[in-house]
């Protein structure tokens, strides 16, 4: 049969209904598996860019560890602290390179930030191989380390840009690897050549560093040893969360459940306010034993400043004395959308604990306390018996590296990452126009620790 | 003409099952629509990526939910950092396969108002809140699949999610 009469007979079976409906049959059937052959195509899409993602924003993470970790090596005191300092930016710079391994960009765009990023790694441990043993850095090392930290500063800067391309959405993962790398190139062009041999070496997961305030985030002991009292019913606790906002404000209270796992045991409550619309409520937990306020949260909407910063702090010391937390004083501060989170911490005739650290979030509006969060003091807060210091504060002061201004002095109990307390002198200093904060132990004299302070427009932050 | 009208609705009844079993297919599959929504930009805050990814994670778990147990969500997030089970960084433990139901489908990159209550929620979480008293699991018991998440030890109930360490 010619093709015309082919198509004539195609289509005349085609008219018959069976035949028909086998079509139609086969034509869904091809559909089903190809939307179902997209839909498995999307769905392994996003599993990778999810992969993307968190390698790098790891690096990000890794890299600006790397530029503080320098910074901070090039203002401590002794030999040991140098070298113990650079171990750790030794191992952040492995990190960091292990994740740039994972970005779908070509090799050679990123072979310059990759070795930038072995150099430095390699330089930090040979370096505090050196002064492990006790040699100072000679002058030439310290430019070296200088130099290698402004490096990684700008890497840094450049791969926040980077991140935020990104994440409004004009870089897309799939396009980097075909457009490139224009954008990493730039990254990378700052870095330096430096010759240095490649050491191997295995490394353990090394925990991120604070940012909401100095030791605000550090390990709670096992048993809290701030919560006094007996144990109460839940009307009992109802009566002290009555109290807590104050009994002209409330309007109802209401018990939505209890906590009986250990360490710290509480109740509940939804708590409804006078003159305010009826789903505008608090939350509040506080402790089964003695009804202490653990955590409070009251989000209404706050939409003007009238109150300043210094009028908040002292409004909180105030709320916190009337409710039974005295000798209160600020510490740190971050300030956005009309409120202000202020942390607290307790003080022992002149010694600041940070261990008893509670945080109140002020609505810069009215002056009214929104936020509550007192598990530093739960877990820690004790009256301590505080010796004399062993050394005086000029003797203190002695210890901290000359290239440091010291801009204030106190003395100061911090946690330790063992669960443990330090006896300390507190220095505030500047050094190259960042302020920082120096530890020194005031019983052994030994530095203990050093956290920068970034001061940005709405707070300051420390690390 | 009897056989014609027998053949009229077999055919009949097979169309329907074939569009029953399209619409099947397309209704339980529905995930996939999130997946095709465009990567639309949005105003990146400056420097605290920490606070938009965790902003996110907690607009693609907890949209609906009331802001404690959007704080919640993000606190068990910062816990999980935290414990030695999870892994050690905000993005290990977000993008942790399987780990978030918003981040395998890629809710996650829903872009977020600036000004909304998740940021706020983050924010909280970021500097201690944490109404969840150390949870590192959550789930929605109307939508849990996993049978084990139930062995957990719960604490307490927010909004729509159980939270459990």
């Amino acid at each position: 049969m010619s093709i015309r009469e082919k198509l004539l007979d195609f289509k005349r079976r085609l008219s018959d209904r069976k035949m028909y409906s086998i079509v139609i049959v086969v034509i869904a059937a091809v559909a089903i598996w190809g939307l179902y052959q997209y839909k498995h195509a999307a769905d392994l899409r996003q599993k990778l860019d999810n992969q993307y993602n968190r390698a790098f924003y790891d690096m990000i993470g890794y890299v600006n560890n790397v530029e503080t970790l320098l910074l901070k090596s090039l203002i401590t005191s002794t030999p040991e602290r140098t070298s113990a300092i650079l171990q750790e930016a030794w191992r952040q710079a492995n990190f960091a390179q292990a994740y740039l391994g994972q970005l779908p960009v070509a090799q050679d765009v990123l072979a310059n930030t990759s070795k930038f990023l072995t150099q430095v790694g390699d330089y930090a441990y040979s370096l505090s191989n050196n002064t492990m043993s006790g040699r100072n850095l000679s002058d030439e090392e310290y430019e070296t380390l200088q130099n290698l930290h402004g490096f990684a500063a700008s890497l840094g800067n450049s791969l926040n840009e980077l991140q935020d391309q990104i994440n409004a959405g004009r870089i897309k993962w799939g396009e980097l690897e075909q457009k490139g790398t224009a954008v990493f190139q730039k990254a990378s062009a700052n870095v330096t050549a430096q010759q240095f041999e490649n050491i191997d070496k295995t490394f353990q997961e090394y925990p991120r560093l604070i940012y909401d305030g100095p030791f605000s985030d550090h390990l709670v002991t096992a048993q809290p040893k701030g919560i006094t009292g007996d144990m109460l019913t839940v009307e009992e606790a109802k009566e002290k969360v009555i109290e807590f906002f104050g009994r002209d404000k409330v309007e109802s209270v209401e018990n939505t459940g209890k906590n009986d796992t250990e360490p710290i045991k509480t109740y509940s409550f939804t708590v409804k306010f006078k003159n305010a619309p009826d789903d505008q409520t608090a939350s509040i937990d506080v402790t089964q034993k003695g009804g202490h306020p653990f955590w409070m949260i009251y989000n209404r909407p706050v939409n003007e400043k009238k109150i300043g910063i210094d009028e908040a702090k002292a409004l909180g010391k105030e709320f916190l004395a009337s409710r039974g937390f005295p000798n209160m004083v600020d510490t740190y501060y971050l300030s956005e959308d009309n409120t202000a989170t202020i942390n607290y911490a307790y003080k022992q005739e002149d010694v600041v604990i940070y261990p008893d650290l509670i945080k109140l979030k002020i609505a810069l509006d009215t002056g009214e306390v929104i936020g509550f969060e007192g598990k530093g003091y739960l877990f820690s807060h004790t009256e301590r018996n505080i010796p004399e210091p062993a050394i005086t504060m000029e003797q203190a002061r002695a210890m901290i590296s000359k290239r440091v201004d010291i801009l204030s002095a106190g003395l100061a109990i911090i946690p330790t990452d063992y669960k443990t307390e330090l006896f300390t002198y507190e220095f505030k200093g500047r050094y190259n126009n960042q302020d920082f904060l120096v530890y020194i132990n005031a019983l052994t004299g030994k530095e203990e620790n050093v956290l920068f302070i970034i001061n940005t427009p709405n707070g300051i932050l420390t690390m | 003409m009897k056989r014609f009208d027998i053949k009229n609705i077999k055919n009949k009844i097979v169309f329907l099952l074939l569009a029953v079993i399209l619409v099947y297919f397309l209704a339980t599959q529905l995930g996939f629509r999130k997946i095709m929504m465009p990567d639309t930009a949005y105003a990146q805050g400056k420097g605290i990526s920490d606070e938009q990814l965790l902003a996110r994670v907690i607009n693609g778990e907890a949209r609906g939910e009331p802001y404690e147990g959007q704080v919640a969500v993000g606190a068990v997030v910062l816990n999980r950092v935290r414990d030695p089970r999870f892994p050690n960084t905000l993005a290990g433990v977000i993008y942790q396969p399987g780990a978030f139901t918003a981040v395998s489908d890629g809710q996650i990159n829903v872009p977020i108002d600036p000004n909304s209550t998740v940021v706020k929620a983050a924010r909280d979480a970021l500097n201690g809140w944490d109404p969840t008293n150390g949870c590192v699991y959550y789930w929605n018991p109307e939508t849990a699949t996993s049978k084990w998440i139930w062995s957990r030890q719960i604490v307490k109930k927010i909004g729509k999610h159980y939270f459990a360490k």
